[in-house]
């Protein structure tokens, strides 16, 4: 019965030889099955191709300067963005969206009316920058409304000082050399006289610290002068001077900025002045520059310059 | 020479105009008269292609403020050895003040003047002109003035804070007025109108005078520059005070140099200053 054992015994073992092979080639397909399935997946999770932004699915059209402009209601909206300027801009990794929180459609439907962009204006601006927009309404500016024909002005809005898509950084150079410019859009004149005090010509020749209009005036909670809370009051104007020049005293304060010394309205002591210099400059320019030409005039009439001189 | 002697060959005869004091204020006034046209200017004229460009290559506005300053230290230190000399010369009676031979303008000037205006148009002989001319005497008194009001004003507004705690606001806004305006006339009579000039551009200067950097002007050029001066000297017996012998071949090479040099940089100054100034109007 041993030999029957053994033969049952290898039996066995061939029953097992069977399966292992079984196994293993179903483990090969299954490798195999599975490499055809993982391995594309896991190259593409590699090497992915770029998401076209949003930004640029909306430049496609709007890099058009041909794309012109849009009537909504009373404004002109100016439909062509400069993608370098955008991009270069402090909002340059912002999506469109982050802004213009209405056009999420793609293409988005045309909006032609105002109270669209009237409800959208601050407040997008206001999902990052609350505080300031919250200074802001506190301000003069933010009291009055975009009604000229109630107020009288048009009320400023946050892009109306900053500007849209070439929005900067308030921090540098360009920004600070370019606020009297905002400013003086709605308060012509006073830039001109800003710009002849040593503030207005040390900032246009490049120094970033010299003051301007905000430095002085405030920027989002900006107030009538008349205003006790303003920057520039009675009881505030010592310590605004005083933030660059902490020695200034009350005198210091009387200094003023907006004047034209040759014009009348001017102090009249500064305004006898310029006067004064301003003819002393001529007569004396004409009178020596009279004096040199027809001396110059002798002396080569006579030749003296060349040849027998005059020594 | 009225010896009968025959002059050596090469001795040469010199009047001495300038003491080594004056020449060493002459050098201060003008290297920081420079320093403050070349940093003043373009705050003056600020929307100049020029000024930013200026701007730009000395290292911005804090750094020409800096040169501005030490060149104002400089120029407040010649006005301060200048008037100490005046307050001197008067003091121990060094010479006359109201003479026809003083820095003093007085009658003569307004008539050689005159005299000077009848020759340009032909109508008369140069007149005798005496040891300062009226043009040297307003280029004198008109730095010197400017120099206490261009110096004044640029110290209040150097230090505003302090100025303001004993004078009010409106003081510094005079200021600026008086600093701006009366720079920018001295600037136009000494690289323009009247100094340079004076100093380069007369036939009997042309092209360029060095009396104010060697002290000295050969004796023929004297006798005709300044015939009133020679011939008063001549009369009383002063001559030998002022004529001297001329330094040795080095030095007068040397002076020779400087004053070539400050010709140059003179030209380029008064270029600069035009150019700056024409600029903006042009373009």
């Amino acid at each position: 019965m041993a030999g029957g054992a053994r033969n049952s015994v290898s039996g066995l073992a061939k029953e097992f030889t069977f399966l292992m092979r079984w196994a293993f080639s179903a483990f090969v397909l299954y490798l195999a099955a599975l490499m055809l399935v993982a391995v594309p997946a896991l190259a593409q999770t590699q090497t992915t191709v770029p998401e076209t932004s949003l930004t640029d699915r909306c430049l496609t059209c709007h890099r058009q300067e041909y794309l012109g402009r849009l009537q909504v209601d009373e404004q002109q909206k100016d439909l062509y963005v400069d993608p370098a300027a955008y991009k270069d801009s402090a909002h340059g990794l912002l999506p469109c969206n982050a802004c213009h929180t209405g056009f999420s459609h793609d293409p988005h439907q045309m909006v032609t009316n105002a109270e669209f962009f009237a409800e959208t204006a601050g407040e997008a601006c206001r999902n990052c920058h609350d505080d300031q927009f919250e200074m802001y309404k506190q301000s003069y500016h933010g009291t009055l409304t975009r009604d000229i024909a109630s107020d009288g002005v048009e009320a400023p809005e946050c892009v109306d000082c900053h500007g849209t898509h070439a929005i900067q950084e308030v921090a540098t150079l360009e920004y600070r050399q370019s606020i009297q410019d905002v400013c003086g859009t709605c308060h012509g004149g006073r830039e001109s006289t800003f710009l002849d005090t040593y503030h207005g010509k040390a900032i246009t020749l490049g120094r970033e610290a010299a003051a301007t209009c905000v430095d002085c005036h405030g920027a989002h909670s900006i107030l009538p002068i008349s205003n006790p809370q303003s920057t520039l009051s009675r009881a505030n104007i010592l310590s605004t001077c005083q933030q660059c020049h902490p020695q200034a005293s009350q005198g210091f304060t009387t200094f003023l900025v907006h004047i034209t010394p040759t014009s009348p309205k001017a102090p009249v002591i500064v305004f006898l002045v310029a006067v004064f210099y301003l003819v002393l400059i001529i007569a004396v320019f004409s009178f020596g520059g009279i004096h040199t030409l027809l001396y110059i005039y002798r002396g080569i009439k006579d030749g003296l310059y060349f040849g027998k001189g005059g020594h | 020479m009225t010896t009968g002697t025959v002059a050596t060959e090469g001795v040469r005869l010199v009047y001495r105009r300038f003491s080594a004091f004056h020449r060493f204020n002459h050098y201060l006034v003008m290297t920081s008269f420079f320093g403050l046209v070349l940093t003043g200017l373009p705050l003056k004229f600020k929307d100049s292609y020029f000024s930013q460009q200026l701007m730009n290559a000395i290292g911005g506005v804090e750094a020409a403020g800096f040169i501005h300053r030490t060149s104002a230290v400089l120029n407040i230190l010649y006005f301060v050895l200048e008037a100490g000399y005046m307050a001197w010369y008067v003091a121990a009676r060094k010479g006359p003040i109201f003479s026809d031979d003083s820095i003093v303008p007085g009658k003569k000037d307004w008539q050689d003047m005159k005299g000077m205006f009848r020759w340009f148009f032909g109508r008369g002989p140069k007149p005798a002109l005496n040891r300062f001319t009226y043009w040297e005497k307003f280029d004198y008194w008109a730095l010197f003035a400017g120099t206490v009001l261009i110096g004044g004003s640029g110290l209040m507004m150097w230090f505003p804070e302090a100025t303001t705690r004993i004078l009010p606001g409106v003081t510094l806004n005079v200021a600026l007025v008086i600093h701006s305006n009366e720079a920018f006339l001295a600037t136009g009579v000494i690289f323009i109108f009247v100094h340079f000039f004076s100093a380069h551009g007369r036939p009997e200067s042309f092209p360029a005078d060095q009396v104010i950097f060697s002290g000295y002007l050969p004796v023929e050029h004297y006798v005709h520059e300044r015939p009133l001066e020679y011939e008063n000297r001549l009369k009383d017996g002063t001559l030998d005070q002022v004529v001297t012998l001329a330094p040795s071949p080095q030095r007068r090479r040397m002076f020779g140099w400087i004053t070539a040099a400050v010709t140059v940089f003179a030209f380029l100054a008064a270029t600069y200053t035009f150019l700056l100034i024409i600029w903006p109007l042009v373009f």
